[in-house]
């Protein structure tokens, strides 16, 4: 991937020391914090409304081996409402709504992931295998439960940060118009 | 602490026979023994809450079987439950300006299993008021106990007809702490759960359980449908409620949190205590610590060349003082059979032991007859022969090595040292105020194979000065020699170049 076309929606919140590679194209109301990294290198990445992407994190959109040959480019596409928190790593090709990759996390590149997922602190997916929806992955061993629910949404936390971080960081213009 | 001292290369025996680091041992200043956890009494001090820190009589703590009553663990993660807040619509209907009605439920942020998971309502008081489920086995376990309970009675009033009761040694220190509704009940004599089966003359024993024949049959969609393993429980999520024992998840209910003890740490010989802490469950400090990091000399390993059998090699170790008092080491050759002296101090054989050896407590003993028969060794611990295998031989070095007091001012002290010891050039390498770097040489035993880790040890023998003012007339410290045992693990054994 040669060339970076960042597409960024109104209402996004994109720092501009952020790594952003490849075609990516950023939703209203998504907020990514300085040092976050993301790498489209099999093929576009299009991240949806209203994510939380905090620093440290890497989504790095890389095929596993044995598919890299295809002739079509798969897209990664991110849904909305999920959060990334600081300093986990998410390679997985599909990604639905309201999940929460916890910190330090690790789910990698076979791991489909639906919606209402929660990964826990320092739990790493490989295996491959799509996740059910509302699946909570926590502790050392990366027990899995069910969740009644989706996790709550972030809104108050997006809220302050949408007003603190443009006064201490440069902000990358919305460069779409939706 | 063990990581500051870890890894645990080297090894202090203890008087009972057992190598621990530094960090885990105790030093008991009136016997001059070091002390280590499996050689000191245990003894709670206090129960308490690890989550509210709330501090329990030890009557209270057996009351409520040990567990908090306000605290929750997750029964899903182990891990503490906090309670959330959930809005629940308007707390009058009727105008809907009024604030939204506050509800509680309980919420543990590592899982995120909550209360809701499992149909607990939602409490509007924050403080609990959950729903505890009935045993449903309890009528017939508070049967049993009860019968255990009548028979330790009759066996006890059994004993006191043969005999003067023995009163117990030591008092359990958290009824002292505070008065409780069940301690005040026993005291102004109103029945406490024992006293009403004292009328009983014969302890009823309760139905015998009866074997069933007939057991239900082996569900057969266990062996049709598929395992959802996340509806099963986990052993450990089954063990937490031992009394239900859960097999699915929706079955989990929050458990109490279990207490958490404070203990004191006593000596077997003299029983003065070692390690004390304070009461008070927000207090990480401690009212006695006798730990021998802060009275033995601390041996660490600087630097030791590549170990070749039948080679000498050098190494280099560093002693600190962490004493405030001088203190010279000398360096002995091990001796593994058990030290006469220290057998002899174990057996309690008081009268034999050499006079600068007695401990200073026994010294004032005549004037204490009284409470000699508490401080006689409840146990007699008979020492075991150390069972680390020395690979190794230390040339042991004719001179000794004084170590200054520990200042910590020295530190921030640009001015250099004003000890002017005269050292031997040949044995101390450095030193810089309580702190000296020691050169020794090590030679593996000849026909080792590669990579056998390589063990070597020595006695240290250090001055002790004893700071407990004993008897008025004695004001002068007493300096004793102590020996300690000393395992050094240095690596693994290499090949010749």
């Amino acid at each position: 991937m040669s060339r970076n076309s960042i597409k960024i929606l109104q209402g996004a919140l994109v720092c501009e020391e952020s790594k952003l590679r490849g075609d990516i194209t950023i939703g209203t109301g998504t907020i990514i914090h300085p040092s976050a990294t993301i790498l489209a290198e099999a093929g576009p990445i299009i991240i949806g409304d209203c994510c939380l992407i905090e620093e440290q994190v890497k989504i790095i959109h890389r095929l596993p081996f044995d598919q890299q040959d295809k002739e079509n480019t798969p897209v990664l596409i991110i849904g909305s409402h999920n959060v990334f928190e600081v300093d986990c790593h998410v390679e997985a090709p599909k990604i639905g709504n309201y999940n929460v990759f916890e910190s330090k996390s690790f789910v990698g590149n076979k791991v489909t992931v639906t919606n209402g997922c929660i990964i826990g602190a320092g739990c790493k997916v490989t295996q491959e295998q799509i996740l059910k929806e509302n699946v909570i992955i926590y502790g050392h061993d990366c027990h899995m439960r069910e969740g009644l629910d989706r996790p709550g949404l972030q809104t108050l936390q997006m809220e302050t940060l949408s007003k603190m971080l443009p006064n201490y960081h440069h902000i990358r213009k919305p460069n779409k118009k939706n | 602490m063990a990581h500051v001292v870890g890894p645990e290369v080297v090894k202090y025996a203890c008087t009972c026979g057992l190598l621990k680091s530094i960090s885990s041992l105790y030093f008991c200043r009136y016997c001059c023994q070091l002390r280590c956890g499996f050689c000191v009494c245990h003894e709670v001090d206090s129960h308490f809450c690890g989550k509210c820190c709330e501090n329990l009589p030890s009557s209270e703590a057996r009351l409520k079987k040990n567990r908090c009553g306000n605290c929750y663990i997750c029964p899903s993660c182990q891990q503490e439950l906090s309670t959330r807040i959930g809005s629940k619509g308007p707390s009058n209907p009727e105008d809907p300006k009024s604030t939204p009605k506050k509800m509680y439920y309980l919420s543990c942020l590592y899982c995120r299993w909550s209360s809701r998971d499992v149909g607990i309502p939602d409490q509007s008081a924050a403080t609990g008021g959950w729903p505890d489920r009935e045993n449903v086995n309890a009528n017939r376990l508070q049967e049993i106990i009860e019968m255990y309970k009548a028979m330790v009675l009759a066996e006890k009033q059994q004993k006191e007809k043969d005999k003067k009761k023995q009163r117990g040694k030591y008092l359990s220190y958290t009824d002292r702490t505070g008065v409780t509704a069940a301690a005040l009940r026993k005291r102004i004599g109103l029945p406490v759960d024992i006293q009403h089966s004292l009328l009983k003359a014969k302890p009823k024993e309760p139905e015998p359980a009866i074997a069933k024949e007939d057991v239900e049959d082996l569900p057969e969609e266990l062996l049709t449908k598929p395992v959802n393993l996340t509806e099963v429980t986990t052993i450990e999520q089954r063990l937490l409620q031992i009394d239900l024992q859960p097999t699915t998840v929706e079955k989990l209910f929050p458990v109490h949190k279990q207490l958490s003890i404070k203990r004191s740490l006593r000596c077997r010989s003299c029983e003065h205590n070692v390690s004390k802490p304070e009461y008070n469950p927000n207090s990480v400090k401690f009212k006695i610590q006798l730990f021998a990091y802060y009275h033995v000399p601390e041996i660490r390993i600087v630097t030791v060349e590549p170990l070749r059998a039948g080679r000498p090699s050098e190494l280099i170790i560093k002693f600190t003082n962490p004493t405030q008092h001088q203190t010279t080491i000398t360096i002995l050759s091990l001796v593994l059979s058990g030290d006469e002296n220290e057998v002899k101090e174990e057996t309690g054989d008081q009268p034999s032991l050499p006079q600068e050896k007695q401990p200073p407590s026994l010294s004032s003993q005549p004037s204490s007859l009284l409470s000699l028969s508490s401080r006689q060794p409840s146990i007699t611990i008979k020492p075991r022969p150390v069972s680390q295998e020395v690979n190794a031989d230390v040339a042991i070095p004719s001179s000794k090595v004084i170590l200054p007091p520990r200042d910590d001012a020295a530190e921030y002290d640009d001015s250099g040292d004003t000890h002017n010891i005269q050292d031997d050039p040949k044995l101390v390498v450095w030193r810089k105020s309580n702190k000296a770097f020691v050169k020794l040489l090590v030679t593996p035993k000849q026909g080792l194979a590669l990579n056998t880790e390589i063990v070597a040890g020595f006695t240290m023998q250090h001055i002790y000065t004893n700071t407990i003012a004993t008897t008025v007339e004695n004001r002068e410290p007493d300096k004793h020699d102590h020996n300690i045992r000393v395992f050094l693990t240095l690596g693994n054994l290499v090949g010749f170049d």
